[in-house]
């Protein structure tokens, strides 16, 4: 089938079992970033902001005569106002739709007609924009983003049929799809479905039917602007190239500052602490269970690092533990760990266990949850932290075999406040964890943890264990 | 279009021949192969038989269990993966240069000396079998079973590539041992290389790779019949959306009009935001989040397929749009502007689709493939600029056939 629509990263964001949660106050994160004596950055990035505040990233890469243009808007759907989920992802669509230069649905035709592409993503954090054309097109599409960062029109006439297609891929991506459907049903049942971290990342339907022009418009107003945005461009131009093309476009956009990111506080307890959905549709079961964690933004940053490290050693695929109890020993088809951690405010833990039909899932979640316990009891071995490092790292360079990893990674950290570092220098941060570190970090967070709760997700007719 | 170009070299050792793009100046380097055959090639009642194989070559070979196959891949950042088509079976491995001779080890290994352990056999059914299962979950699953079954009745294309519940477990070592002989040979094998190698650099590693593989082709496939015509086939499936995939038939790869098909097509339902398709279905009504359709390619033919999904009370309406887009283009071709646009993209698109090893090695694989001459990429714009829009006109007269247009709905469509 040829693959379909746009903006289908939406999906991809919405997918994860909780992109972010949120905030205290940011710690003392830059501390944790001095690149380790030696290392080489990855991309060799250059940063600087322009008079009127914005941020621009630049990396030069002669490989092919192509370039990209990343747009970030440090805003996501963790921004969206109360009652009023999807705003950020309605104003996402509606950015297609014209600026005082770009008529509605020009920008998209402009760039396909020089053989480019375009798309656009929301997740919780960041709502980001990208184009890749052949390099000469650089001027057209810094004029056509700048345009519409500084004055989108967001016109009256095409709201109503915009909240249709959203509607419609409200259907396609999360109401068409049981898995889609429980980790939306789960998040709002642990979290509450009005906690920032709780609420749909695409909007609930009830409330993509309320947002107004007005509350797009004000959206806009308070994120967008010069002072939070983050431009990366990547590919075939140089600095010089690049600053002429800057000083005709976003330059003179004038200075706006936007607030700081404030998503309220996390709730002392959660809502639930086991949430079970049967679905008729589902015709396989699937395990999971999640800790709210330390983030680079949040928490005990110094933990964030080594926690990744964790989740290799407990569930990065073959050979690690969770694999070895669950997979090989016949009880689950798939088994894994991850640790997200590259979010503002807090992040999150999860565990997740796909069990191969008719065995006990009660047995299934006990071993899991046995696993994790032995792994937190004992800490982490030498060698098996040794080996996660290798597995993490081994493979940092591959990044450069492709023009949209420097400019999404660089980008994306830089939008939620983190410094330049956490990307030119992971894999040296990554090399230097220890196995006392990871095993300090996952103490922290899966040890006694109260902000913790399990899922099942069962089809029709299975009983829940108990 | 930039004057970009992409040089290719030919390189050539003993029965084996590659296609290489040499660039160097990121330490990186992909290589992808073929054979004809994969799914196709599946023993009636053994469906997904090759699907476990192409799961199984990673799975431990020669002195390496699973877990130390696998420690090895990932401990220099090899990704090496095999899979199968409905009409093919093919590997490909990206690594770092400086992990290269590791990658040719391992992917020789694993084509040379599988081991099909009992146990990794067992957890790669289970995987298939639970990923089948899955599969069915979404009415895009649904359709998609539906849709091959309903367009080649009795032949192997129709039959489920990645086998049921029932066709996977009754699959046994010997039948994928079997498999394996009849697949990996060294006939038929197409080789595309790319990044950071010479051509004297690839030239032993081909023999390396593929030197201990028996001798001949893998078996031909019986040939494939034209599409059924099949109408509108619904299949209830309880949710808000109707989704559907629609087809008809298209031209062979080799056929003179294949580029201007595609020019067309992009045109009607190609990429993005500026097709009819989506101005019509998405822009001007709402009805969807995405439309589109365009040449899906098998065994050589090309066939016109696409996908929507909206509302169950609209899917009436959907449909009778798109029929109506498909009668409109059939009738008056692209405007002239249309067509200066989509044949722009396809001129200018080139240096995009080129500019990672993966991806130049897929596309230097696909011209193989496809029958094209080397200098395919360099001439392509000589070939657009002669495509008017009366030959856009004439190929939509000749291919479209809004009546014919047969769909797979999955839901609960409301005025079909």
């Amino acid at each position: 089938m040829p693959p379909l629509t746009r903006r289908q990263t939406l999906a991809a964001a919405a997918a994860l079992p909780a992109v972010s949660l949120l905030p205290a106050a940011p710690a003392g994160a830059q501390a944790a970033f001095s690149p380790p004596p030696g290392a080489r950055p990855l991309f060799g990035a250059e940063t600087w902001r322009l008079p009127n505040g914005l941020t621009v990233v630049h990396v030069e890469q002669r490989r092919s005569p192509v370039v990209s243009q990343f747009l970030f808007v440090p805003a996501g759907g963790a921004e969206d106002p109360p009652g009023k989920s999807g705003t950020a992802h309605f104003l996402e669509h509606m950015m297609f739709k014209g600026s005082p230069r770009v008529a509605s649905g020009e920008f998209s035709r402009r760039v396909a007609r020089e053989g480019g592409r375009d798309n656009a993503f929301t997740s919780r954090d960041v709502t980001a924009y990208h184009q890749t054309v052949a390099a000469q097109h650089l001027p057209m599409i810094a004029m056509m983003e700048a345009d519409r960062f500084a004055s989108p029109l967001i016109p009256a006439a095409e709201v109503e049929s915009e909240r249709n297609v959203i509607l419609e891929e409200r259907r396609q991506m999360v109401d068409s799809n049981p898995r889609a459907r429980f980790r939306e049903a789960f998040d709002a049942a642990v979290f509450g479905p009005q906690h920032w971290k709780g609420r749909s990342l695409i909007g609930w339907e009830e409330e993509i039917r309320a947002i107004t022009r007005e509350d797009l418009v004000a959206f806009h107003e308070r994120h967008y602007g010069t002072e939070g945005a983050v431009l990366v461009v990547a590919g075939a131009v140089s600095r010089a190239e690049l600053d002429a093309v800057l000083a005709e476009t976003y330059a003179p956009i004038p200075r706006r500052a936007v607030p700081a990111r404030s998503r309220g506080p996390l709730p002392e307890a959660l809502r639930t602490d086991r949430f079970i959905r049967h679905d008729p549709a589902l015709r396989e079961a699937s395990f999971s269970r999640v800790w709210v964690s330390p983030s680079l933004t949040w928490g005990e940053t110094r933990h964030a690092i080594p926690l990744s490290v964790a989740a290799q050693v407990l569930g990065g695929g073959q050979g690690s533990r969770l694999h070895r109890a669950l997979v090989e020993s016949g009880l689950a088809v798939s088994a894994g760990a991850s640790a997200w951690t590259d979010t503002v405010g807090a992040g999150l833990f999860a565990v997740s266990v796909a069990p191969r039909p008719r065995v006990a899932l009660r047995e299934v979640e006990r071993v899991a949850n046995d696993t994790v316990a032995r792994l937190v009891q004992e800490g982490l071995g030498e060698e098996e932290t040794a080996r996660a490092i290798r597995h993490l790292t081994a493979g940092a360079l591959l990044s450069l075999d492709s023009i949209g990893a420097a400019p999404r990674l660089i980008g994306s950290a830089l939008a939620i406040g983190l410094p330049i570092e956490r990307v030119e220098f992971w894999p040296a941060m990554v090399r230097a964890v220890t196995a006392a570190e990871a095993t300090a970090a996952l103490r922290a967070t899966l040890g006694a943890n109260p902000l913790s709760a399990t899922g099942w997700h069962l089809p029709e007719g299975t009983e829940a264990p108990a | 279009m930039s004057g970009f170009r992409l040089p290719i070299r030919q390189v050539v050792n003993g029965p084996f021949t590659a296609w290489l793009a040499e660039e160097r100046s990121v330490p990186v380097v992909s290589l992808s192969w073929a054979w004809k055959g994969g799914t196709g090639l599946d023993p009636e009642g053994g469906e997904g038989t090759a699907s476990l194989l192409a799961g199984l070559l990673t799975e431990g070979a020669g002195d390496l269990d699973a877990t130390t196959f696998s420690d090895a891949l990932r401990d220099s950042a090899i990704q090496l993966s095999f899979s199968a088509d409905r009409d093919g079976f093919s590997g490909s491995f990206r690594c770092l240069t400086e992990a290269l001779p590791e990658a040719v080890r391992l992917a020789a290994l694993a084509m040379s000396a599988p081991r099909f352990d009992a146990d990794a056999v067992e957890r790669v059914r289970a995987r298939a079998a639970a990923a089948q299962r899955r599969s069915l979950e979404t009415p895009r699953g649904l359709a998609g079973r539906a849709f091959w079954q309903a367009l080649f009745p009795g032949h192997p294309s129709a039959r489920e590539a990645g086998g049921t519940p029932d066709s996977l477990a009754a699959i046994t070592v010997e039948g994928i041992r079997a498999a394996r002989a009849a697949q990996l040979r060294r006939g038929g094998l197409t080789i595309a290389a790319a990044g950071d190698i010479s051509p004297d650099q690839l030239a032993p590693l081909l023999r390396d790779l593929f030197g201990a593989l028996p001798e001949g082709e893998p078996p031909a496939l019986p040939p494939l019949p034209p599409p059924q015509r099949f109408g509108v086939r619904v299949i209830s499936f309880a949710g808000p959306q109707s989704h559907m995939l629609f087809g008809q038939a298209g031209l062979p790869v080799r056929d003179p009009d294949w580029e201007a098909a595609q020019v067309m097509l992009r045109v009607l339902g190609g990429g993005g935001f500026s097709s009819r398709l989506m101005e019509e279905v998405r822009v001007r009504r709402g009805l969807t989040y995405g439309i589109g359709a365009g040449l899906s390619v098998l065994m050589g033919q090309g066939l016109i397929t696409g996908s929507v999904a909206t509302e169950n009370a609209r899917a009436g309406e959907t449909l009778a749009v798109l029929r109506a887009e498909w009668a409109r283009m059939a009738e008056s071709g692209p405007t002239e502007g249309e067509a200066a646009d989509a044949l722009a993209y396809f001129a200018g698109s080139l240096p995009l689709q080129l500019s990672d090893t993966r991806s130049i090695a897929g596309t230097l694989l696909s011209m193989q493939q496809n029958g094209r001459p080397m200098d395919w990429l360099d001439r392509r714009e000589e070939r657009l600029r002669a495509i008017t829009r009366e030959r856009l006109a004439a190929v939509a007269r000749r291919l479209l056939d809004a009546e014919g247009l047969s769909a797979v709905v999955v839901g609960q469509p409301v005025g079909l």
